[in-house]
């Protein structure tokens, strides 16, 4: 690559189309005066390139560093950070161009190109960004192409071809590359990025906390069985227990969640299930109950749910497999345990802890008095809604004697409430229960709208048991989902318009949303999650060993018959150039040039031939017939177009003749037979 | 010096000298470019990238533009490979001029983008040849002394499609241009040798710019001012006027006439009369040690004077 040299128009053209398309892609997350500055920056370089402005001194350039700095510094609130970096990066790739004077410039521009391509999958790795990227990345490679094409051309489409056709014919590699490149553990942690809300469960649960996320149709996780799918009533995903009530909202406990995790019984029957989650920003997960994992990334909580070692902050995939009958601390609770799960704040709900005494008299069995409970919601006027009356001071009083309007929190909250003040421990349990079935790819997707929480009661003896009261108000809830319970008061998703899942009444929109679903669940579970797991899975599958060496055999085997079968294909051998009388003539010159008697420039045919005939005597009768043979075809072609398959293979054989005639070595006599020709006068060849 | 020496020789070996190449594998060789060892860094960073965020895109990215890399290689090397050049010739200059070298590049099938023909300190050209197509090219190599002109291997290479890669090839093209001595002006020698005039006064009436005398069949050689154009127009072919010179006029130019003691400036003086009377008209001789010419006229007998002034001394054969 030349360093000197200007950049031509048509590359420049090229530069700035693909940092469009590069940068496209990150503007939605980043302030409006980023694209601000860009059309700024590439109009200051079009003025460079018109000899209208000049490039900018050094002066501007670190003024215009500081302010990038501090740009990032008042968007981002930090200059550290994955999300801080890839800002700045983006701000000096547009600034480059105010200082991309020639080829090499340009040519650091279309790396860092690439670097800013692959940094938006950082943040966002669907199938439409994926698409998406395909242009970016072809656009570049065009560029490349665009600067070192002749300066004189002007041919973006040309170029764009060679691109893309590069770009399919790398493609087997690829495959082979992505399959069996041994996946690391990562070098040194980083931070992802994070900081944009999500909806999704939060660590604490207010009145219409629930309510609210169950107005979200966004995707929550994925779960596919091993076997048939269970039946949805039963499927109540854990996320976490809150433990603390402060009088108006249920939380965690984190003195409860340091301590260490029960025993699990492991004899009975289980459910082995995979689940996708999106990145949610947290560390919980979503298991069913009694539920064990081999996978590093998690570990097992003191209240039986599963959790993260570090913040979902991209999709994630786990295994699990869960003891549904297993009984969790079915023996004892300890001290601290049964105290911090018997706790309630000193005052508020007066009525309420009134009630639990009054039960309390009634029931001294500690079952009997949860049944009881749970037949009061089933008796009493309650109603299932999304759109709760407000509740003032004494939320839970309001709820169980006045309002009785609530959504699955309200009756968790209260219920809670009652059986500790009844003295029985009880946790809300918050998570989501149900999903929908995809029969497509046989799995079950859990939206932000199938968000639950329901209550477990510890049980001498029987240890931990969930109990669902909403399912005493609403059934339909449990059996059908949200849709059903919330049908006559048209609340479902009621200012979602444009989501798919708003009108699953139209059959062939719901095919077509669960199909585009079963799509994105494929590209997660065999794409996105292709971890090391995954690959040991498929090594083991097809090529029964887990052994890196075998491995290592088998993909040098692939990857060279790939590449040996591509640079074949490209090496093969060309059709010649040219007549067959060119074509004779040039073997007979390469030839002749052992002997240092190959054609004159400029010589014509005659010529040589007389040349040759003084040099190499003994074989001048097979010299003759080829040249005899030449000229005739050479001039026969020219009066006729083109010579006959028939004159092609009798001077073929003329030639060979010839050739196996020559001697190995020139004859020393003929040295100064080598006369200077003159350059001028002589025919040129044929 | 050994080691050049030593690769000039493997060279000759390897990519024997001759009038028209076809590229092949034996004759190209490859090598990534400085901007191919970058892109390779990239490679390395996005992968690393790849790594830490446990990021299956980028590591397909990255995989992508790795198996682009390898596909970069073939493609550089098929923009050379079947390419094949012809020397189309030179013709003679004097030197310390530019000698222009005819070359035809001719590529089957395929288009062959940005190919740069050079020579070390030698500004590089730059083409394009189109699918079955040729393209001529004219490329201008200094010359610095009299004689016998080898130019260095030709120097053809390209960086296309992608800078990556650099693949090249060093050619011997045959090229063999006379180079005549520089032309010193210096005023034309008063006297004429004595044996001069004698040859002068025994030979008939030479071939002179004067007089009309007749018209004789063309032969070679004549000068193109003193065809009859009119008789050729007429269709009667091609036929030389014939002009009488009075022999006063033809000179001797003798290597003993010039002064100093620089050979090379001695011959720029001879180069400078032959042209200086060629444009004049006037009949000259040629003698050197070892060689008279005999006073004539015209572009054949120019050039066989200045081929002798240019090849004085040297190995005929260089």
């Amino acid at each position: 690559m030349s360093a000197a040299g200007l950049i031509p128009r048509n590359s420049l053209a090229w530069l700035l189309t693909a940092q469009v398309v590069v940068l496209l892609p990150h503007l939605p997350r980043l302030p409006w005066w980023v694209a601000l500055m860009w059309i700024g920056c590439a109009l200051w370089r079009v003025q460079i390139q018109r000899m209208r402005w000049r490039y900018p001194g050094t002066l501007v350039k670190s003024m215009a560093l500081v302010l990038i700095l501090l740009g990032v510094f008042f968007a981002q609130g930090t200059l550290i950070g994955l999300d801080a970096t890839v800002m700045f990066l983006l701000l000096l790739f547009m600034l480059k161009l105010l200082e991309m004077r020639n080829p090499r410039d340009a040519l650091v521009v279309v790396y860092l190109g690439f670097f800013i391509l692959a940094t938006a999958f950082l943040f966002d790795q669907g199938i439409p960004l994926t698409l998406y990227q395909c242009i970016p990345l072809l656009v570049l490679v065009a560029a490349l192409v665009g600067l070192q094409q002749s300066s004189g051309r002007n041919d973006p489409i040309r170029a764009l071809r060679s691109a893309g056709v590069m770009l399919l014919q790398a493609i087997p590699l690829l495959l082979v590359l992505f399959i069996f490149f041994p996946r690391l553990e990562p070098l040194w942690s980083v931070n992802m990025p994070g900081g944009t809300a999500r909806t999704g469960l939060s660590d604490s649960m207010s009145p219409a906390d629930i309510a609210n996320l169950a107005r979200s149709p966004e995707l929550a996780f994925r779960a596919s069985f091993e076997g048939d799918i269970p039946p949805l009533r039963t499927l109540y995903w854990r996320a976490m227990t809150f433990s603390r009530f402060d009088g108006r909202s249920w939380s965690q406990d984190r003195l409860l969640n340091n301590l260490p995790a029960p025993e699990l019984d492991t004899s009975g029957e289980f459910i082995d299930y995979r689940v996708v989650a999106g990145a949610s920003g947290q560390h919980w997960v979503f298991s069913l109950a009694g539920a064990v994992t081999e996978e590093p990334a998690l570990r097992r909580m003191q209240d039986f749910t599963l959790r993260s070692i570090a913040p979902l902050n991209s999709t994630f995939g786990y295994a699990a497999r869960s003891y549904p009958s297993a009984a969790l601390q079915p023996q004892l609770l300890s001290q601290l345990e049964r105290d911090r799960q018997l706790a309630l704040p000193k005052q508020g709900d007066p009525r309420a802890r009134k009630w639990a005494q009054e039960l309390r008299q009634q029931h001294a069995d500690d079952a009997q008095l949860v049944q009881a409970l749970l037949g009061y919601f089933n008796q009493q006027p309650f109603f299932y809604t999304l759109n709760p009356t407000p509740l003032g001071q004494h939320s839970n009083d309001e709820f169980l004697f006045d309002t009785r309007r609530g959504f699955c929190e309200h009756y968790a909250g209260a219920m809670t409430f009652v059986l500790r003040a009844a003295g029985i421990p009880a946790r809300v349990v918050a998570g989501y229960q149900g999903g929908e079935i995809n029969t497509r790819g046989s799995y079950v997707l859990v939206h932000q709208f199938d968000a639950h929480a329901w209550v477990e009661v510890w049980l001498q003896g029987r240890g931990w048991v969930s109990v669902d009261p909403t399912f005493q108000v609403a059934p339909e809830r449990i059996e059908m989902g949200l849709e059903e319970a919330v049908r006559g008061e048209g609340s479902f998703l009621q200012d979602a318009f444009l989501s798919g899942s708003r009108y699953r009444d139209v059959a062939w929109l719901n095919e077509a949303r669960l199909a585009w679903d079963n799509i994105n669940y494929q590209w997660q579970l065999r794409v996105l999650n292709f971890k090391s797991e995954q690959q040991m899975g498929l090594f083991r599958r097809w090529l029964g060993t887990t052994d890196w060496q075998r491995i290592g055999v088998v993909v040098l085997a692939i990857a060279g018959a790939i590449m040996l079968l591509q640079a074949l294909w490209w090496l093969r051998p060309q059709r010649q150039s040219g007549s067959a009388q060119q074509r004779a003539w040039v073997r007979l010159d390469q030839r002749l040039a052992r002997l240092r008697l190959q054609a004159l420039p400029g010589e014509g045919p005659r010529d040589w031939q007389q040349r040759l005939q003084l040099a190499l005597p003994w074989q001048r009768s097979a010299i003759d017939g080829f040249f005899d043979e030449f000229v005739r075809q050479s001039y026969a072609a020219l009066a006729s177009g083109s010579g006959s398959g028939e004159d092609q293979q009798r001077l073929q054989a003329r030639l060979k003749a010839l050739i196996k005639a020559l001697p190995r070595k020139r004859p020393a006599a003929a040295s100064e037979l080598l006369a200077d020709q003159p350059l001028s006068h002589s025919d040129k060849p044929l | 010096m050994r080691a050049r020496a030593l690769h000039q020789r493997w060279l000759k070996r390897r990519i024997p000298a001759a009038q028209q190449i076809s590229l092949d594998h034996r004759r190209i060789f490859i090598l990534p470019s400085r901007a191919g060892l970058g892109f390779l860094l990239l490679l390395a960073i996005l992968l690393v990238g790849a790594i830490n965020y446990q990021n299956s895109l980028v590591y397909g990215l990255t995989f992508l533009l790795l198996s682009l890399f390898w596909v970069v290689l073939h493609h550089s090397y098929r923009n050379l490979a079947g390419i094949s050049l012809r020397a189309t010739g030179g013709r003679p200059v004097f030197a310390g001029e530019q000698v222009p070298l005819g070359l035809l590049l001719q590529s089957p099938r395929r288009e062959r983008q940005a190919l740069k023909l050079s020579w070390p300190q030698v500004v590089p050209q730059q083409l394009d040849v189109p699918a079955d197509g040729e393209t001529a090219a004219t490329l201008y190599y200094p010359t610095a002394r009299r004689g016998w002109l080898q130019p260095e291997r030709l120097r053809i290479e390209t960086r296309f499609p992608l800078g990556c890669f650099v693949a090249w090839s060093l050619l011997d093209l045959n090229w063999r241009v006379l180079v005549y001595p520089r032309p010193i002006k210096a005023p034309l020698p008063v006297h004429r040798s004595g044996k001069g005039q004698d040859e002068a006064q025994q030979a008939p009436l030479a071939e002179g710019v004067d007089d009309f005398q007749g018209l004789r069949a063309y032969r070679p050689g004549d000068s193109r001012r003193r065809l009859d154009w009119r008789a050729y127009s007429r269709g009667q072919g091609l036929h030389s006027k014939i002009f009488a010179e009075p022999q006063q006029q033809s000179q001797w130019l003798d290597l003993e006439q010039t002064a100093g003691s620089d050979l090379e400036q001695r011959l720029g003086m001879l180069t400078g009369w032959i042209l200086t009377l060629e444009a004049a008209g006037r009949p000259y001789g040629l003698a050197l040690p070892g060689l008279r010419l005999a006073p004539a006229l015209g572009e054949s007998h120019r050039d066989v004077c200045l081929r002798a002034l240019a090849l004085y001394g040297l190995e005929e054969d260089a």
